[in-house]
């Protein structure tokens, strides 16, 4: 059912995203000055969706409603604090509210760990945040995780006093696959948002 | 070997006659090497067959000089001979040279454009052979011919393998630290012929060669989930090695090189696998909750040294290699990972996290018998030279996290930098091709 109305879904958005000029997944049009144009449907009661906002802005709302899009954890540890457990009720109230876009868990170690360990821990986290989220309501196909180890530290975590910030799960969100596109266009010059 | 005993005491008198340059308490063999003749010298894509002659002399000097175990000398300085007496050396002729042992060869322009090279040993003292090798190789190759020759000779006088032609892969880690750019990069032992095999638009890691050095399998991002590939080691015929949805990484060639150990991880439980190295089914070997990774084979491919964090904290076990006998081997404190057994199977080399920092160090395949060798803020991913005498290894840079290859020897002592164009990651040497 819920795989039924997902291709609606995205037919619907294929059709109007080439009629809008947007790029659809997996070429995603970064955010440019005035974009999104005022006036396009927000957040939730717009099920069945018409154009869907640009990822980037859909993270934002994300980060606001739910508080973070990341959660934390200590030295080799997969535990989900109360702290994390709240942000990711949140997070799962809002994908229950958004099912027409897709959550990439994304989970990461810190520097410190040696480099298969490191993915091998990513992945336990990112598994252990999409259970709570499953177990929270959001249904499961809207979820995938991947672990990236310590390839990718943040910013915040570069430092040696702060490594340990590198300890997290991110949900990033992305566009559901184009079942249904037939064909996809060879990535363009980016067209500008029309006014 | 028939040839053992008379050469002891060919090393012995040899280290009497050059004790200069012997060090104590370690026999050093006197090798005179002249250049290579060639019964008619004709240009090749290489050169001139009588130059590639004096490069692959020079070449054999310069690789086993590196080495304990011989001294060499020449090429120039020495009396040059003719192809025919290559392989009947007239023994009065080198005498009085203060050599003991005697490298002679030539090389041979062939009518398919490639060239012959052929190389000989021989005990000075006694007069016998003692090792020859002979290649046909494109004439841009020769070093490579030199290479063999050098490990040829080096094997043939301590009994080891050579590393001369040797190869390392490695990551090639540039850009930033939260947006790092890594390419697999291949080159000599001795980092000549440098190249990248990725590039860079996908993050990769772990690149491991197969024993023969032909096959490089690794870790890569490609499609945006961890998955294996394997690529031929120069950078052709790239592809995925699982049909698998899953996340796998981790890998490792078995020394027969037929098969390839690795870990999956599904629903935060990482687990163990073996697969053949042309793909198919993967054969689960651990089914312990938690995450057992890092395998490595021994020598012999009948067993596999891992970590795991069963324990509690990251620990190394050994099993036999259909998983049975799973049994736990580091008991010396800290938490200890990715253990890579040694070529000659003495020992595995593996990477402890004390709390304040990661060293590399060796204990015996039972446990215990542990050394650590460095002291740095960050050393990981150890991995064997072909002789077993050496563990390369990389180094993080504290405050920066730049990393570098290092390398130390199992006796003891500073580690040696390896030269890499850029910051370097994650090493792996290959065996030594016969």
């Amino acid at each position: 059912m819920i795989a039924r109305a997902l291709i609606l879904a995205s037919a619907l958005f294929a059709c109007s995203a080439s009629a809008q000029g947007y790029q659809p997944y997996p070429y995603p049009p970064p955010p440019a000055p005035g974009y999104p144009p005022p006036g396009y449907p927000q957040g939730p009661g717009t099920y069945p969706p018409g154009p869907v906002l640009a990822i980037p802005v859909l993270e934002q709302d994300l980060r606001v409603k739910a508080g973070s899009d990341t959660v934390r954890f200590g030295r080799d540890s997969y535990v989900l604090t109360p702290q994390s457990q709240a942000t990711l009720t949140a997070q799962a109230q809002w994908l229950i509210q958004h099912p027409y876009v897709n959550a990439s868990i994304e989970g990461h170690a810190d520097v410190r760990q040696t480099r298969d360990y490191a993915l091998a821990l990513g992945e336990r986290r990112a598994a252990s945040v999409r259970n709570y989220l499953i177990a929270s309501g959001v249904p499961p196909e809207q979820l995938q995780i991947v672990s990236w180890g310590r390839e990718r530290p943040t910013s915040d975590g570069v430092h040696d006093a702060t490594w340990l910030q590198n300890s997290r799960v991110v949900t990033v969100l992305k566009q559901p696959p184009q079942q249904l596109q037939p064909w996809m266009p060879e990535p363009q010059p980016q067209p500008q948002p029309q006014q | 070997m028939r040839f053992k005993s008379s050469f002891l005491t060919l090393t012995f008198s040899a280290a009497l006659a050059t004790s200069a340059q012997a060090q104590s308490g370690q026999s050093q063999i006197v090798l005179a090497v002249p250049q290579f003749p060639t019964p008619k010298n004709v240009k090749t894509d290489g050169g001139e067959t009588g130059v590639i002659g004096i490069q692959i002399a020079q070449q054999i000097v310069s690789d086993l000089r590196t080495t304990r175990a011989i001294y060499p000398t020449g090429p120039d300085g020495l009396r040059h001979y003719t192809p025919t007496e290559a392989g009947a050396p007239l023994y009065p002729n080198w005498a009085g040279i203060g050599a003991g042992a005697l490298v002679t060869g030539y090389v041979q322009a062939r009518d398919d454009g490639r060239i012959n090279v052929v190389c000989y040993l021989y005990d000075l003292k006694t007069r016998r052979e003692m090792t020859r090798k002979g290649f046909a190789v494109d004439a841009n190759d020769w070093k490579r011919a030199a290479h063999r020759c050098a490990g040829a000779f080096y094997t043939a006088v301590t009994k080891r393998p050579g590393l001369f032609d040797s190869r390392i892969t490695y990551v090639a880690a540039t850009g930033t630290r939260t947006q790092p750019v890594k390419r697999i990069a291949i080159m000599n032992w001795d980092g000549t012929d440098h190249n990248y095999l990725t590039q860079g638009g996908v993050t990769v890691t772990s690149p491991r060669l197969s024993p023969d050095g032909e096959h490089v399998v690794y870790m890569s991002f490609a499609g945006g989930m961890p998955n294996l590939r394997i690529m031929d080691a120069d950078g052709s015929n790239d592809r995925q090695l699982l049909q698998s949805t899953s996340m796998s990484f981790a890998p490792r060639f078995s020394p027969d090189g037929r098969s390839i150990a690795f870990s999956m991880a599904v629903d935060g439980n990482t687990d163990i696998y073996v697969v053949d190295s042309n793909g198919g089914f993967p054969r689960r070997l651990t089914t312990a909750p938690g995450i057992d990774t890092s395998p490595s084979f021994s020598p012999d491919g009948r067993q596999i040294a891992f970590e795991s964090d069963r324990s509690g904290t990251q620990q190394i076990y050994v099993m036999n290699s259909d998983g049975s006998i799973q049994h736990r081997i580091s008991f010396g404190g800290g938490s200890n990972s990715s253990p890579v057994w040694s070529p000659d199977g003495d020992r595995i080399a593996f990477a402890r996290w004390t709390g304040a920092n990661i060293a590399i160090g060796v204990m015996s395949p039972a446990g215990g018998d542990e050394k650590m060798l460095t002291s740095g803020w960050q050393d990981e991913a150890p991995s064997w030279s072909p002789d077993s005498e050496w563990v390369m290894f990389q180094r993080t840079k504290q405050g920066t996290g730049t990393g570098s290859l290092q390398m130390v020897s199992i006796g003891g002592g500073e580690p040696k930098a390896v030269a890499t164009p850029q910051p370097a990651a994650d090493p792996s040497w290959s065996g030594v091709v016969e």
